[in-house]
């Protein structure tokens, strides 16, 4: 034996560290223009999502820590209902019509990132399992 | 008919997933068919939804199954031992607790591998013959023979390691190659 083989392919992570930008940007792209291209909120974090998991797949290093994806998760989703609230319910939307396109840009944003994380999260727990413990939730 | 070519592709994709013996081309042939029926739902004027299922089917899960491929890998190691009679407790602890045993267990452990032990009645040479089986282990009163296939290179790592920890230690771990004739 020449040189010890190991299990991660070179060829992968290669392939997939040169795609991370593009990965990125497609995400951010289908996220911000989701109220008028094919696309949106929960595509775009799905897409986002997937480069998390490329990440998992080329390096599985547990260097990111859950509960802290998991709390800022929770953060998108309490401003996902804020925001509504705010501009919708009482009205700013239909008093002040420019404000449209700008509250769609930022519910699609809130939501891409919302799903991004929660995805990411499932993704997380799922191969860093180690046993139901006090961490559990 | 580009729509049927696209519905017999799928289908074809299909039975490929289903039939195919390695896991990971299955994962790989299931992303085809997921990227082909994102294609058949934009020639029916769905953007929306076929956007969906390429980012949902062919990118998400795609890694969602690679990353449980990766997660869960079980290495079954059965112990035969050389006595008729019936496998009793103290046997077990006394396999299970030992050095060795618990070497090759930290050593799968690092490599993301779990270790199963199963206590087989076969002996020897039919547990050699069994693929199910990645290691053997010979259970003596004294020591344990590791029988191992020579294509694995996780059993050849293995076998490393314990030749270069056998200086002194007296352990009583003897490695043997079996021939590799196990069906793959």
């Amino acid at each position: 034996m020449s040189k010890p083989i190991t299990d991660e392919s070179q060829i992968i992570s290669v392939v997939i560290g040169f795609l991370y930008p593009f990965m990125l940007l497609l995400g951010f792209y289908v996220i911000i223009n989701g109220h008028y291209t094919p696309g949106g909120g929960f595509q775009g974090g799905g897409i986002l999502a997937s480069v998390f998991i490329a990440r998992y797949v080329v390096h599985p290093v547990e260097d990111i820590s859950d509960t802290r994806l998991h709390a800022f998760e929770r953060l998108f989703l309490a401003l996902i209902l804020v925001a509504p609230i705010l501009l919708l319910f009482n009205g700013l939307i239909y008093r002040y019509p420019f404000l449209q396109v700008h509250y769609l840009t930022l519910m699609d944003i809130l939501i891409g990132l919302q799903v991004g994380l929660g995805l990411a999260v499932v993704v997380d727990r799922f191969a860093f399992f180690k046993g139901v413990g006090p961490s559990w939730r | 008919m580009i729509e049927v070519i696209v519905v017999v592709a799928m289908a074809v994709f299909a039975l490929l997933a289903i039939h195919s013996r390695l896991l990971r081309n299955a994962v790989i042939y299931l992303a085809i068919f997921s990227l082909m029926a994102a294609f058949f739902f934009l020639l029916h004027a769905a953007p929306e939804l076929a956007i969906a299922e390429a980012v949902m089917g062919s990118g998400l899960v795609t890694l969602l199954y690679l990353t449980a491929l990766k997660r869960y890998k079980v290495f079954t190691i059965a112990v035969v031992t050389d006595f008729e009679y019936r496998i009793r407790d103290d046997l077990i602890s006394s396999v299970q607790r030992s050095d060795a045993v618990q070497d090759i267990r930290t050593f799968l452990a690092r490599r993301e591998r779990e270790a199963q032990i199963v206590f087989v009645r076969e002996n020897r040479d039919e547990a050699l013959r069994n693929p199910d089986y990645d290691l053997v282990l010979a259970a003596d009163d004294a020591s344990l023979v590791v029988y191992g296939s020579e294509d694995d290179y996780l059993v050849v790592e293995l076998e490393l390691m314990f030749r270069m920890r056998a200086f002194g230690s007296g352990m009583g771990v003897r490695f043997e190659w079996s021939e590799s004739e196990v069906a793959q």
